[in-house]
């Protein structure tokens, strides 16, 4: 799909600027954003090493264990019986670790749970469905990504959108899961 | 609300010392997996980016925008914001792209900047997540998951424009 986006949209760029006299500027364009895209890149390196090294200790204190152990019950009372139990450990793991943030130790952890959650007739279960509307539906505390950008960007508050982007996010997952709820009753 | 980021820094400061963390060493090897998260984006970010600049500069963004402007006063966003919105369950490099034009564009700080920072964080990239989490699984049907996330994907943007 995204060779179909990127090909797409380039391609059709270059066509309508070309047959409004502007297709010179456009590949210029591109390849300024090219280099612009490099610098992006740098700022974020800089804020992705730093916000992970601050991560990384937080996970070295055990920050996610302590989640884990928080969050399982709620988890389990969530999915109910339709969740294998030998699945509940990765389950909990991957989204403390995607709460926190700590999108490279979360997606093997999914990975796990979802394979652990797999096993039947080819149609995902309730438990299989539900866990992948809430990681589609973000639940990170802390947009380290954006806050980085918007430095990068000459913020004056960058940390500003920290709260409303926490309660947006609630809002998506609590709506993912609702509408999981209502289509197995459905279903 | 410009206190937040140096205390959640002290908090997880505060969480190693307690628990005898040795701070150096794992900021290092936390620091050392970032920059490869930022190796490892690179090329798609070129990439991404050069098409949206190339849209953007032949005119067609600036047209999309403006027919999209209706669906965008339905969820009262900025318009500049709505293909942020659109490129968000579809590519996560297209969207990192597109948020930091935004961000160039009108200024972090301005209304489309502060709903496009909301709008990123509040869902993630739906069909590749989905894809990798249902090919693992080796689940071929996917029932009710991809409406209930786009549901949950509409839910958060409509909440950017609410909130900001």
């Amino acid at each position: 799909m995204l060779q179909w986006i990127f090909g797409g949209m380039t391609a059709f760029a270059l066509l309508w600027g070309l047959t409004s006299g502007v297709g010179e500027q456009t590949a210029g364009a591109m390849l300024k954003a090219a280099e612009e895209a490099v610098q992006t890149a740098i700022a974020l390196a800089g804020a992705y090493a730093f916000f992970c090294g601050m991560m990384n200790i937080v996970r070295k204190a055990g920050a996610a264990e302590g989640l884990g152990k928080m969050l399982s019950p709620l988890l389990l009372r969530l999915f109910g019986p339709d969740l294998p139990a030998e699945a509940l450990e990765p389950v909990t793991m991957n989204l403390t670790a995607n709460l926190l943030g700590l999108g490279n130790a979360a997606t093997p952890m999914g990975i796990e749970a979802a394979r652990r959650m797999g096993k039947g007739n080819g149609a995902a279960s309730n438990a299989l469905c539900l866990f992948l509307v809430i990681n589609a539906s973000s639940v990170q505390l802390f947009p380290t990504s954006v806050i980085a950008l918007r430095a990068a960007a000459g913020s004056a508050d960058p940390a500003r959108i920290v709260l409303p982007a926490l309660i947006a996010t609630g809002v998506s997952t609590i709506v993912g899961i609702a509408s999981c709820k209502c289509a197995e009753r459905i279903s | 609300m410009s206190w937040m980021l140096p205390v959640f820094l002290l908090l997880c400061l505060g969480c190693g010392t307690i628990k005898r963390v040795p701070l150096y060493d794992a900021f290092l090897e936390g620091a050392k997996e970032g920059l490869e998260t930022a190796r490892y984006i690179l090329p798609s970010l070129v990439a991404m980016l050069c098409a949206i600049r190339a849209f953007t500069a032949c005119g067609l963004m600036e047209r999309l925008c403006l027919f999209l402007e209706p669906a965008a006063a339905w969820v009262n966003l900025p318009r500049e914001t709505l293909p942020l919105m659109l490129f968000k369950p579809l590519s996560g490099s297209a969207s990192l792209a597109m948020l930091r034009e935004i961000l160039n564009e009108y200024g972090p700080d301005s209304r489309a900047g502060l709903a496009a920072s909301v709008m990123m964080g509040s869902s993630e990239t739906v069909f590749y997540t989905c894809g990798l989490y249902l090919a693992a699984a080796k689940v071929k049907k996917s029932r009710h998951i991809i409406p209930c996330a786009l549901a949950a994907w509409l839910a958060g943007s409509f909440m950017a424009g609410a909130l900001v």
